[in-house]
């Protein structure tokens, strides 16, 4: 089983008016074809700045200083933070997808759910879909009658069209027609065909009655339907890593189980890696494979998602787990509050709110070690010691 | 709600709306004395020596809604009195005059709707760079220019020193031309008409005269669209489906367009109505500074000279042709936006 | 003793906003164009508070807003010693005109905007306090106002009250009040549903009392802010009406008027076309400046207070 995604030492600085603030200070970590890795960590801590790096899309005025992304992608194993604009757009949304928080800011109030969905199909399927016009329109021409010339006519030029779309999407001709209002009406065969995947993508994701669906705007959807429809926008072309930052946060429980139930569903029939951002550890025992911990800015740990549960390596993920309320057992929160990342504490961040901090905690920052799968980042165990 | 159904509503609300337009138009008209008010009814200057028979044919000494009543019934007649200061009845006067500005305005329209759009958008998608600060700065050049100062500068330039644009519709040999019997005036817009009837130096001689007039108005409203667009631009960038569409992969083009753009209109729609006030404003100005004989020079013009039927006139017009295009800015924005149609 | 205490929970309560107000200063400062607004205006404040000094009015002279002319030679005269900015038709200064024309100026601008204000905090407070059908009649109205262009309206209002200074300024200001009342009417809307709102009704505070002393200080900033944004625009319309001759009587000191004496001179004779420069120049510019402070002022108010163009 290979890696699909490697991302080594990620720097991430945010410059503001309050100061520079450091948003990623060195993030590491990898995950394996078919896998879901699910990154937990407080409010702030960069789960979605990560997940954004990878996608190289982090907003101004943020800027990645250092560090490399790797990814398996179809053009091999490449470094997406080297990559020119045009060759990462081919990833967004092909190869790499994600699926945001709030599916209400995630959809175009002005279009359709066919709109939206649409335009990530012809953007990266195009090919795919002119072809099965090309075919359609060879249909056509074969069942018209000798006597129909008309409608021959109108075939040829059609087919003329798409072949030129296929070879030379600039070329005048294209152009041409598809500004021209009566000429655009070449594209209803296109448009029909790509209709036909997304109702079938919609029915993939369980939305009932896709035919009626498909025609609606978002804001006449709920917050569950949203959602899938974003997910759907996600999955259309098959993305070999789906970054999902908390879907189901602003979604109801029983919409959030369905959800997660239906993100099973989805990678165990399509074999696509997860990368799962929440702060909800129990989302995570149910649908993730691994797990990384982060804080501040840094992984602390990764490790099998059963691993760490059982047994916890660094003094923060021993903390979080301490801290999920259970009936019977007596609250427990963590002492102090998530550091200024404008001034952050010297060497290991979380030094300051550590049990068991030693002196040499506040100077250096502790190196990812490997114990047996099971990776910490903690002086604790660093070479030489345990 | 469907389309159609807003469109229904909203037609419905118009005739409110238009009563308030009326009834505000008649408070003003009570401001004056009731000899002044006599002014509003008759059609001919003769009719005026016959005062008392005035107040008695139209109420005008009854309560204020029997007066309302009468006053409407006029108007709804096209009866909107005389105008001394062009010495034609008030309708008469509005029919003369309005081509005029018609032509100037279908020469504005375009330029200020499709430059506004285009430099708020290039502004907003080079935030912070030289295109957005010359934009920036234009435009508020733009809006701070006194509109009378603008045409006035404009004429010494162009008219006085080069000599190539003069004010006034025509100049006089086309002039002449166009009075003649020779001419078919069929709609008296002077470049649809000169094409018309085949005359084409007269269409480049009243092309010639309308560019200052257009320049003028249309510098002053682009700089007030192109400052809105350039903000509902940014604030649509910043959306989380600009983020999303990013992330699908989209050329950027499609993204600036497609969405943000798309979504940025919207309150420039609303902002056409506030355009149509502008050039409803401008062209008082403008017409008078180029002596540019369209509605907005006889307003002006018959405030002078205290030609009250005619400003009154002018002013229930004026609020007419606002609440209609508000009207149509209002379905074409349901039309837009699917949000609205829920009413 | 109460005093200082008072003092002291003012300070506490008030560290957020002073601290809001310290970034917005930061801001301001770093924004040139804000500065040059603000240095535009206070430049002419000290042209208007100098009038006196600067272009005194003859010995004897009644009013010192009309302008001061020798003779009715309708030629204008070009900038000379005695006339540091020419003479317009029938010799009017446009040195002095200009001058006093700034008072003028800042007169309309803050008379129309301050009584416009002021009106609409009393109506827009009650239509958005009291709802109901007051509500729904005072919008209406507005609505009404609305649908008339400003300039239209208020040419035709002038025109009733007979052309003076003062019908202009009361033109302006009926036409003006209908678009901050609105303001204030939403702003209430909003603060209205407050929870502090309710309590201080609860404990017994008359309608009047919860509304200027809980509603009204929350709702007032936005207000002032369109409010002084708008002194250019009402300059401007003040400006246009005076051109078109239904402003002050002919001979007052004001920008407007000065440029439409120069109607006439705009072309000067074959072979020097810009003759006569300084009559429409001169005043043209300090209408233009004077608009464009507040108008820079403006602008970078609305970029620096705006919360979500705020940060970066």
């Amino acid at each position: 089983m290979r890696k699909i995604l490697e991302v080594q030492d990620l720097l991430l600085r945010f410059y503001t008016y309050e100061g520079v603030v450091k948003a990623l200070e060195g993030v590491n970590l990898h995950m394996i074809e078919g896998e879901s890795l699910g990154v937990v960590g407080e409010t702030g801590c960069g789960k979605t700045m990560t997940g954004l790096s990878i996608l190289s899309l982090t907003p101004s005025p943020g800027r990645i200083e250092g560090g490399r992304i790797f990814f398996q992608s179809d053009e091999g194993w490449v470094d997406i933070l080297s990559l020119d604009e045009e060759t990462v757009r081919r990833i967004r949304g092909r190869e790499i997808s994600m699926i945001f928080q709030e599916p209400n800011a995630a959809l175009n109030p002005l279009l359709t759910v066919e709109e939206q969905i649409s335009e990530v199909l012809i953007q990266h399927r195009r090919e795919e879909f002119i072809k099965k016009v090309l075919n359609a329109i060879e249909e056509d021409l074969q069942k018209t009658e000798r006597k129909a010339l008309s409608r021959a006519f109108i075939y040829k030029i059609e087919k003329k069209i798409y072949e030129n779309m296929l070879k030379n999407p600039k070329s005048l001709l294209v152009r041409v027609f598809s500004k021209t209002p009566i000429l655009r009406r070449y594209q209803n065969r296109l448009r029909k065909e790509v209709r036909r995947e997304v109702v079938r993508i919609l029915k993939e994701i369980k939305i009932p009655d896709p035919e009626r669906v498909v025609d609606m705007y978002p804001h006449e959807l709920s917050g569950g339907m949203q959602q899938r429809v974003v997910i759907a926008m996600a999955l259309a072309c098959n993305p070999k890593l789906l970054i999902s930052d908390e879907p189901t946060t602003n979604l109801d429980v029983t919409v959030e189980a369905q959800i997660l139930n239906l993100i099973k569903e989805l990678k165990s029939k399509f074999g696509s890696s997860i990368l799962y951002i929440t702060h909800d550890m129990g989302v995570v025992a149910e649908i993730c494979d691994r797990v990384a911990v982060m804080y501040a800015g840094s992984v602390c740990e990764i490790a099998d998602v059963f691993e760490i549960f059982r047994n916890p390596l660094h003094p923060y993920t021993k903390a979080l787990l301490e801290s999920i309320p259970r009936p019977g057992k007596k609250f427990k929160s963590i002492e102090g509050t998530v550091p200024n990342l404008v001034n952050p504490p010297p060497g290991c961040r979380f030094h300051p709110r550590c049990p068991k901090a030693m002196p040499i905690c506040a100077k250096v920052k502790p190196d990812m070690v490997n114990i047996d799968g099971h990776f910490v980042a903690c002086h604790l165990y660093r070479k030489g010691r345990k | 709600m469907e389309l159609k159904h807003y469109i229904i509503r909203r037609f419905l609300l118009l005739i409110p709306t238009l009563i308030g337009v009326t009834l505000l138009i008649f408070a003003v008209i009570q401001l004056f004395s009731p000899v002044e008010r006599a002014a509003l009814y008759i059609r001919d200057p003769r009719q005026a020596r016959d005062l008392p028979g005035i107040i008695k044919k139209y109420h005008l000494d009854e309560p204020v809604y029997v007066q309302y009543y009468y006053w409407l019934r006029e108007v709804l007649r096209g009866n909107l009195g005389y105008s001394k200061s062009v010495n034609m009845p008030v309708l008469d006067a509005i029919l003369n005059f309005f081509p005029a500005t018609i032509e100037l305005v279908l020469y504005s329209a375009p330029l200020i709707v499709l430059l506004g759009i285009k430099l708020g958008v290039l502004a907003a998608i080079h935030k912070d760079r030289a295109v957005d600060h010359l934009t920036r700065i234009s435009s508020i050049i733009g809006w701070s220019l006194p509109s009378f100062w603008l045409g006035i500068l404009l004429l010494a330039m162009f008219y006085g020193q080069l000599g190539i644009f003069p004010p006034e519709r025509l100049g006089t040999e086309a002039s002449v031309y166009v009075n003649s019997p020779n001419f078919i005036r069929y709609t008296k817009i002077n470049t649809i008409d000169a094409l018309l009837n085949g005359q084409l130096w007269i269409f480049i001689d009243a092309l010639k005269h309308l560019v200052l007039p257009v320049t003028s108005l249309t510098i002053q409203i682009v700089a007030l669209i192109v400052r809105i667009m350039r903000s509902s631009m940014l604030e649509a960038l910043n959306k989380g489906y600009v983020l999303a569409a990013r992330a699908k992969g989209l050329e950027e083009r499609d993204v600036i367009y497609k969405h943000a753009r798309k979504n940025a209109l919207i309150p420039v729609f609303t902002v056409t109505g506030i355009l149509l006030a502008g050039m409803l404003t401008g062209v008082i100005i403008t017409e008078t500074v180029f002596n540019y004989k369209g509605i907005g020079y006889w307003a002006a013009h018959a405030a002078t000279q205290l030609d009250i039927p005619a400003v009154l006139g002018f002013a229930l017009l004026a609020g007419v042709i606002f609440v209609l295009t508000n009207l149509i800015v209002d379905i074409l924005y349901a039309y837009i936006d699917p949000r609205v149609r829920l009413g | 003793m109460w005093f200082r205490l008072g003092i002291r929970r003012f300070k506490r309560e008030a560290e957020p906003t002073i601290r809001e107000l310290k970034f917005s200063l930061n801001r301001i400062k770093s924004s040139p164009l804000s500065i040059i607004g603000i240095a535009i205006i206070l430049f002419f404040m000290a042209i208007a508070i100098l009038a006196p000094v600067l272009a005194p009015p003859p010995k004897g002279w009644r009013d010192p807003y009309m302008i001061p002319h020798e003779g009715w030679d309708p030629t204008p005269k070009p900038p000379s010693a005695e006339h540091p900015f020419g003479t317009t038709q029938h010799q009017y200064d446009i040195y002095y005109g200009c001058i006093w024309g700034t008072r003028t100026a800042f007169y309309v601008g803050f008379v129309v905007v301050g009584s416009g204000v002021l009106i609409s905090l009393v109506v827009g407070s009650i239509a958005g306090y009291y709802g109901g059908v007051i509500d729904e009649v005072l919008m209406r109205l507005t609505d009404i106002i609305f649908a008339f262009p400003t300039l239209v309206l208020a040419m035709a209002l002038v025109t009733a009250f007979g052309p003076s200074l003062e019908s202009v300024i009361k033109a302006l200001i009926l036409v003006s009040w209908p678009s901050y009342a609105r303001v204030i009417r939403g702003e209430v809307l909003s603060v209205k549903q407050n929870d502090y709102v309710e309590a201080a009704k609860s404990i017994g505070c008359s309608d009047f009392r919860v509304i200027v002393r809980h509603v009204l200080p929350n709702s007032i900033f936005p207000l002032l802010i369109m409010a002084s944004l708008d002194i250019g625009a009402i300059v401007l319309t003040e400006a246009a009406l005076s051109f078109l001759g239904l402003g002050p009587p002919i001979g007052f000191a004001d920008w407007g008027q000065m440029i439409a004496f120069s109607r006439n001179w705009i072309v000067g004779p074959p072979g020097d076309p810009y003759k006569y420069w300084y009559t429409y120049i001169i005043p043209g510019l300090f209408i233009f400046i004077f608009v464009l402070g507040w108008n820079l002022l403006g602008d970078a108010f609305r970029d620096i207070l705006d919360p979500t163009l705020r940060r970066r």
